[in-house]
C-alpha cells in the first residue's frame, strides 16, 4: 500500500483491489468463512431462522464508545435478537469514498472483527465498492444477519398483553446524547451504549423466560418503539418517569439542546415486555450480566384500547401522552 | 440536570399543599389564571404535567416569550426578500419554517437560497470570513440572546469584517408586559416571569407590575421543583393579598441582573419601537443598533422592499401569545396546522405554545 488513502483503482478489480481485499481478509481472518468464493455456503439446520439487513451511515464515523464498524455488527445482531434469534452469520458490504484513509479503515475493520468474534459470529460473504470523491460521505456499511431462533413462543410487537411489565436492560438515550454532544463540541464523559444484546436475550430464553414483545429502541428511541408496540397490540402503555434510568449527563445534554431523551436512540438496549410473574426471574438474569446490570421495570401495559396510546406518569404524578414525534430530532445517528 | 430538582421527595407534598391552598382561597374564581411569559416555561408546564395536575385549580396562559412566535409576518417577508437578493442568510434553526405572507425560508432554500443555521451568532463571523457574499445574521431573541448578538457586532467592528450585517428584530421584555397588562387588566391572577431573560435584566424591572397592577409575580426556574416553588409563591401572595416580585430562582437571578451583559447591550443597541405579531407596534419594546454601529444594520445597507398587507388567516397565534386564547381554541390546531405544515409561528418553534401542546399530547 504505497498510498495511505483509498483510490478509485482500489475498486477496479486489479492489483490494487487485491491489496484492499488482502487488508480486509488479513484483519478479519479469524471470523471470515468461505474465503474467496462468490457465495457463502452454510449448513441449514431444522427449525426456524431469521434474516435481517441494515445500512449504517452514521456521522461522525468514530464516536465515543464505538465506530461505524462496531455499530454495523451490533445493529444487525440486535435486530436478530429481537425476534429471539441468536446471530450466527453476517454479510459485510463496505462502500468507501475515494480518499478515505487506510488507517481509519483498519480501525473500523478491527472493531468489526472484535465484535463478531465476541458474539461468536462468522462473516460469510462481503463486498467492497469505491465511490468517487464527493458522491458519498466517507464510508457506509451494509450488513445482513442470519440467526437461529431458540424459542418456541412467538415474540412479536403484536403480543403485548394487559398487565405485562415493561423492562429496559439499561440506561436510556446514551448513544443519541453521546453523538449530539460530540457533534456540538460539548466536553462530556458520555459514551454510546453501542453493544450486542444477543447474549442477554439468549440468557433469558435459555432459562425459559416468557417474553411477549421485544424491541431495541434505536431510531426514535424508547417512546417511538413503545408507541409501535401499543398500536400493534391494541393496548395502552404507561411509563413511570421516576423509574426511567437516564444519566444526569444525558438529560443535561438533552436539556441544553432542547431534545427529549425518550426519543434518543439507544444502540445496546432492549425493551422487554413480559408477564408480571416473570419479572423477578428476568431482572435476576439481567443483573448478572454486565450489559444488563442497570435493568429496571419502567412501566406496565395497561388496558386494551381501540386508540392505543403511550402515557408517561411524570415526576409530579400527572399523566401525559408521549406521542410519536412528527419531526426527527436527530438526523443520521445510526 | 440534577435529580434534586426532579426526583425530589418534597415535590409531591409541595404541589398537594398548593392544590389545597388554592381550594381554600376565599372569594377567588377558580381556576386561577397564571401567565407564564416564557416559552420554556410553557414547555416545562406541559412536559412535567403541571397543566393536567392543576386542571381544576390553575389555568396556565402562555405569554409573549417565544422569540420566533412574536416575529411579525412582515419581518419574515424582509428575511425572504434578502434571501432572494442572493445574500448569505445566517439564522437560528427555528426561523426556517416560519411562514411570512407569501413564503418561508424553508421554501426559499429549496429554490436555492443560501441559508446557514447556527447555534451561536458568533458563528456568522467565520461564515463571513470565508465568503465574498454579504452575510446577514437574522437577529431575533430577547435579552437572553441579545448580549451575544452585541458580541457579534463588536467583533465584526474590531476585526473589520465588513461583509456582515444584522437584520435587527430583537425585542425586550418589560414594555411588552406593560402593554399586555393594560389590555388584560383584571383577567390575570399571577405571572411567572421569564427565567432566562431575568438572568440578564434581573428582577427589578418587573416591580411596576405589583405596584401598578396589583398582580403577584414570581421569577422561577424550569425544573419541576422550581415551578412548584414559583407557583407556591403566587398562591401565597394571593392568600395574603400582598403582590410583589418574589424571586424563587436565586441560584441564577439577581435583583440587578448581569451588569456586564447589560453594559454590552447598551454599548451597541438603543431602544426603539418594534412590531409584534398579534399586537402591532409597541413603543420602546425592542432594540436597534445605535449610531456608532448603524453601518451593520441590514435595513440601512440594503433597500428592503416589503408590502404592509395584512394576511387573512384563521391562525390565532397573536391571541395565544397575548394569553387571550389557548391553542385548543384554534380551529386549525392539529387539523390544518401541524409541526410538519405550520400555519403560524406558534406551531414552528420548539417553545411555541401550539408546538408544545401538540408535542405533549394536549
Amino acid at each position: 500500500m504505497g498510498n495511505n488513502t483509498i483510490l478509485l483503482s482500489h475498486g477496479s478489480g486489479g492489483r490494487q483491489s487485491k491489496e484492499l481485499l488482502d487488508l480486509i481478509y488479513r484483519t478479519l481472518s479469524h471470523v471470515v468463512i468461505n474465503h474467496g468464493e462468490d457465495s457463502g455456503v452454510f449448513h441449514a439446520d431444522d427449525g426456524k431462522a431469521a434474516i435481517t439487513t441494515d445500512s449504517y451511515t452514521i456521522d461522525p464515523i468514530f464516536f465515543p464508545g464505538g465506530n461505524i464498524g462496531k455499530l454495523a455488527i451490533c445493529g444487525t445482531t440486535n435486530d436478530l435478537a429481537m425476534v429471539g434469534a441468536i446471530p450466527k452469520l453476517i454479510t459485510l458490504s463496505l462502500m468507501i469514498e475515494e480518499g478515505f484513509g487506510f488507517v481509519d479503515l483498519k480501525k473500523i475493520l478491527i472493531s468489526i472483527r472484535d465484535e463478531t468474534k465476541k458474539g461468536n459470529i462468522s462473516i460469510i460473504a462481503g463486498d467492497t465498492k469505491i465511490v468517487s470523491r464527493g458522491k458519498m460521505d466517507k464510508i457506509f456499511i451494509n450488513t445482513a444477519g442470519f440467526g437461529e431462533i431458540i424459542t418456541n413462543t412467538a415474540i412479536s410487537s403484536h403480543n403485548a398483553m394487559p398487565d405485562d411489565a415493561v423492562i429496559i436492560t439499561g440506561d436510556i438515550g446514551d448513544h443519541g446524547a453521546a453523538i449530539m454532544a460530540f457533534r456540538n463540541g460539548f466536553e462530556s464523559s458520555l459514551k454510546s451504549d453501542c453493544a450486542n444484546v444477543a447474549p442477554l436475550i439468549k440468557a433469558l430464553l435459555e432459562q425459559g423466560v416468557i417474553i411477549h414483545a421485544l424491541r431495541d429502541p434505536t431510531r426514535g428511541g424508547l417512546a417511538s418503539i413503545l408507541n409501535e408496540i401499543a398500536s400493534a397490540s391494541n393496548v395502552n402503555i404507561v411509563l413511570e418517569e421516576e423509574k426511567l434510568p437516564i444519566k444526569e449527563s444525558v438529560s443535561g445534554v438533552c436539556d441544553a439542546l432542547g431534545i427529549d431523551p425518550l426519543y434518543m436512540a439507544c444502540e445496546g438496549r432492549a425493551v422487554i415486555i413480559c408477564p408480571q410473574d416473570e419479572t423477578d426471574k428476568v431482572l435476576k438474569i439481567l443483573h448478572n450480566e454486565p450489559l444488563g446490570s442497570n435493568a429496571q421495570i419502567i412501566g406496565r401495559v395497561a388496558e386494551r384500547s381501540d386508540e392505543p396510546k403511550l402515557y408517561l406518569r411524570t415526576f409530579i404524578g400527572a399523566k401525559r401522552i408521549l406521542p410519536l414525534l412528527s419531526r426527527e430530532q436527530t438526523p443520521r445517528i445510526c | 440536570m440534577s435529580n434534586k430538582f426532579r426526583k425530589n421527595p418534597n415535590l409531591k407534598p409541595l404541589l398537594q399543599k398548593i392544590k389545597n391552598d388554592v381550594a381554600a382561597l376565599d372569594g377567588k374564581a377558580l381556576p386561577l389564571k397564571f401567565m407564564e411569559v416564557c416559552g420554556t416555561h410553557t414547555v416545562s408546564i406541559l412536559k412535567y404535567g403541571f397543566r393536567h395536575y392543576f386542571k381544576d385549580s390553575i389555568k396556565f396562559l402562555s405569554g409573549p416569550g417565544c422569540p420566533v412566535c412574536v416575529t411579525s409576518a412582515q419581518d419574515v417577508d424582509k428575511i425572504i426578500y434578502l434571501a432572494r437578493q442572493g445574500h448569505h442568510i445566517v439564522t437560528f434553526g427555528d426561523l426556517i419554517k416560519v411562514p411570512g405572507s407569501y413564503s418561508s425560508l424553508e421554501k426559499e432554500i429549496a429554490k436555492g437560497a443560501t441559508v446557514d443555521v447556527v447555534y451561536s451568532p458568533l458563528d456568522a463571523l467565520n461564515i463571513a470570513r470565508n465568503t465574498s457574499k454579504e452575510v446577514i445574521f437574522i437577529a431575533i431573541g430577547f435579552e437572553t440572546t441579545i448580549p451575544v448578538i452585541a458580541g457579534l457586532v463588536l467583533d465584526a467592528y474590531a476585526q473589520q469584517i465588513n461583509n456582515i450585517s444584522i437584520l435587527c428584530l430583537v425585542k425586550t421584555m418589560p414594555n411588552v408586559l406593560r402593554f399586555l397588562l393594560s389590555e388584560l387588566q383584571g383577567e390575570i391572577d399571577g405571572m411567572i416571569m421569564p427565567g432566562h431573560v431575568s438572568v440578564i435584566i434581573g428582577s427589578e424591572p418587573y416591580e411596576f407590575i405589583p405596584r401598578e397592577y396589583r398582580i403577584p409575580c414570581t421569577v422561577a426556574g424550569f425544573e419541576p421543583v422550581d415551578l412548584g416553588l414559583g407557583i407556591q409563591s403566587l398562591v401565597s401572595q394571593i392568600q395574603t393579598n400582598s403582590p410583589t416580585v418574589d424571586n424563587r430562582y436565586t441560584r441564577m437571578v439577581k435583583p440587578e441582573g448581569n451588569r456586564a451583559a447589560k453594559e454590552l447591550i447598551s454599548s451597541v443597541f438603543q431602544e426603539c419601537d418594534v412590531p409584534w405579531r398579534g399586537f402591532g407596534t409597541i413603543p420602546k419594546s425592542g432594540l436597534c443598533l445605535n449610531e456608532e454601529f448603524s453601518s451593520f444594520d441590514s435595513e440601512k445597507r440594503f433597500h428592503i422592499k416589503v408590502k404592509d398587507e395584512v394576511v387573512q388567516s384563521a391562525c390565532i397565534c397573536g391571541d395565544i401569545i397575548a394569553g387571550r386564547k389557548s391553542p385548543l381554541d384554534c380551529t386549525l390546531f392539529r387539523k390544518k396546522c401541524t409541526p410538519e405544515n405550520p400555519i403560524g409561528p406558534c406551531m414552528v418553534s420548539f417553545e411555541g405554545a401550539c408546538a408544545a401542546y401538540y408535542k405533549y399530547g394536549e
